[in-house]
């Protein structure tokens, strides 16, 4: 039997308050197992990145459970997310979120660091994983040095530094273009190919019919899209 | 770990380098001030222990009051009440001194230059007057030497404010229709209490010759050993009080509990400075935490970040206050540096202004103590002043990463 890596017990999230209260997301019911790769789809405005903020552990839904590897993270302290956070989730941004000050293999270190890796073994994964996303020769630029495409490669490294169970994706090809965006999208299919689970947002219907599931958000509510 | 956080502190102070250098010099500015005003006080202090404790073998006794007041400065005079031959010769009888010598007070109608006025006399042996006004500077002319016969030093004020004309060195005074030769003048006192501006000092001998009086105001005595001085003062006090029949007729003051009294002042002294000091040390701790506040909201995305790869509220703690103690620690070392030439600067201005007041130079001492002062106070500072901009970032949330601008 596959375990299930992230499962969702009915969690809502509302942003304000009564009147002006937003459901962004209503009672939704997931399960996510090992190995699983997911695109997330549905119009602006309709919960998607509501909901991997959630599964990120970024955020606290205002309702429901998330069981992450069967651990209730609802109950969690600071401390206790953000071990979650640099154990179990690769985060991938919309806009790369690198760290201006630090070049791309230090980024990649970084995850690590707060990790407790010692400084070594960062160093030599951080450098194969640099690799493996193609920027061996970019390994000492800046994010500023870097096209979008480039940054966004540095993302995923950093995302796969610390061997997370599951990596989120919210929208990683929205800011460049397709030919980088195809680019990305091969490389996180040979991560779910090696048995990660991915869960990818994504405008792009193309980029969406590749996953093995969908999940349409529309006003909130999560429904599963058969192909 | 802490490693990493201090090489992420670096690279965000390296990122913002006119900004935290311009922080950076608000604290070394601080420490400058404190280790240069240390300096001068530490300098101060030295230079006047040096001086009072050559002198440690030296008891005054004087009649009455206190010996502050009349030591150093000199004024003699006042007093109405004299020491006796006899306790003189009770002085002498008390083991342990080496010897004694008088200063004797009076007064005498002199006469410049046309103009006649009544002044106050000093007179004493000559080897005292030069280890008592040692410390004092000479504006002109020259020390009595032994066997000088009418020959006087004066004050600043006899010579330049007493008389219609200003007195020269080798200028003729009359006492009584006597005549008297300046040797030298001392220089101007002003402010330093009781001073010896007015003074007129001549050998015990002349004294005696020109007014016939032998009013002994105050006892010079010397001891052979200094771990004595305190037990002959007090027999002295004793003796001559029990010739008087009066339990405060004398005061036998040693060299040692002066030095104690001139210590504590400057203590003092150097306490309110540093004080003083502090204040530009605050400024900059505010300085600090205000580039901190302002680095913290600038970076609110960086920290969501960082919390959102897996940082915990304590490595963005640490990464801030490490960032703070960076600031400080490397202005305060800056600020000793500083603080070494402009110490030397300080001493040089404050020498020319009073050089005519004081013989002795001021010389900043700067001691270790200080240094390592210096240094604990400004990662103190460091600390403090990023405690709350740091507590802030580490209450921010993992989501500030992926808020809408
Ligand atoms: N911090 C917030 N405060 C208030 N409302 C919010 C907040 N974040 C999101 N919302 C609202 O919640 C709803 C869902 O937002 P969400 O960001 O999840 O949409 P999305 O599907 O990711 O859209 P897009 O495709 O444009 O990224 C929207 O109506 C949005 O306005
Ligand atoms: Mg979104």
């Amino acid at each position: 039997m596959i375990k299930d890596v992230i499962v969702t017990q009915n969690i809502s999230k509302t942003y304000g308050k009564p009147p002006l209260q937003v459901y962004a997301l209503r009672e939704t019911n997931l399960r996510i197992k090992q190995g699983d790769y997911i695109a997330i789809i549905g119009p602006s405005g309709s919960g998607k990145s509501t909901l991997m903020n959630l599964l990120g552990c970024l955020d606290k839904p205002t309702d429901g459970n998330i069981l992450i590897e069967d651990m209730d993270v609802s109950t969690l302290n600071e401390n206790k997310l953000a071990q979650i956070r640099r154990e179990k989730i690769g985060f991938i941004f919309q806009k790369y979120n690198l760290i201006p000050t630090l070049n791309a293999l230090e980024n990649v270190e970084l995850a690590m660091g707060f990790a407790g890796v010692d400084t070594k073994t960062r160093t030599e994964r951080a450098k194969q994983l640099l690799e493996m996303v193609d920027l061996t020769k970019r390994i000492t630029h800046k994010p500023s040095e870097m096209s979008g495409g480039e940054q966004q490669r540095v993302a995923i490294a950093r995302a796969l530094a610390n061997n997370p169970s599951i990596i989120l994706a919210d929208e990683p090809t929205g800011n460049v273009d397709s030919k980088s965006g195809d680019n990305i999208m091969r490389i996180l299919e040979d991560v779910n190919k090696k048995g990660e689970t991915i869960i990818v947002v994504t405008h792009n219907m193309a980029i969406a019919q590749r996953a093995k599931r969908i999940l349409r958000i529309q006003d909130g509510e999560v429904r599963e899209e058969h192909a | 770990m802490l490693k990493d956080h201090v090489k992420l502190a670096v690279k965000n102070l390296r990122h913002r380098m006119s900004r935290s250098l311009l922080t950076l010099l608000g604290i070394a500015i601080g420490i400058m001030a404190i280790i240069s005003l240390m300096a001068l006080g530490e300098g101060m202090q030295q230079a006047v222990t040096g001086e009072l404790s050559s002198l440690s073998d030296v008891i005054i006794v004087s009649t009455g009051g206190d010996i502050m007041s009349s030591f150093g400065g000199g004024g003699g005079g006042s007093t109405s009440e004299y020491f006796t031959e006899r306790d003189i010769a009770d002085i002498e009888r008390i083991q342990g001194v080496k010897d004694v010598s008088t200063q004797l007070s009076g007064s005498a109608l002199a006469e410049y230059n046309g103009k006649a006025t009544i002044v106050a006399l000093t007179g004493m042996d000559i080897e005292v007057m030069r280890l008592q006004y040692a410390s004092q500077s000479l504006h002109a002319g020259a020390f009595l030497n032994d066997g000088d016969q009418n020959k006087i030093m004066i004050g600043y004020g006899i010579a330049h404010d007493t008389f219609d004309a200003d007195i020269p060195v080798g200028g003729r005074i009359k006492f009584n229709g006597e005549k008297f030769f300046v040797t030298g003048i001392f220089g101007k006192q002003g402010m330093g209490g009781v001073s010896s501006d007015s003074i007129v000092l001549m050998s015990t001998r002349d004294f005696k010759a020109l007014t016939g009086q032998n009013n002994m105001s105050m006892v010079y005595l010397r001891v052979f050993n200094v771990n004595d001085a305190e037990s002959i003062a007090l027999n002295i006090e004793e003796a001559i009080n029990e010739n008087h029949g009066r339990k405060d007729f004398a005061t036998a003051t040693t060299m040692t509990s002066i030095l104690e009294t001139v210590q504590t002042i400057l203590t003092l002294v150097q306490l309110v400075l540093i004080a003083i000091a502090s204040i530009a040390l605050v400024v900059a701790s505010i300085g600090i935490m205000n580039t901190m506040m302002t680095s913290v909201m600038e970076r609110t995305r960086e920290i969501g970040i960082m919390k959102a790869i897996g940082a915990t509220n304590k490595d963005i703690m640490s990464i801030f206050i490490i960032e703070g103690m960076l600031v400080s620690t490397i202005g305060g070392i800056f600020g000793i540096i500083m603080g070494v030439f402009g110490s030397q600067a300080l001493s040089l201005i404050l020498s020319s202004f009073f050089s005519s007041m004081s013989g002795t130079q001021l010389v900043p001492i700067i001691t270790l103590m200080s240094v390592v002062l210096a240094v604990a106070v400004s990662l103190i500072v460091g600390v403090l002043s990023s405690l709350y901009p740091a507590w802030k970032a580490a209450r921010m949330s993992p989501i500030e990463a992926v808020r809408y601008e």
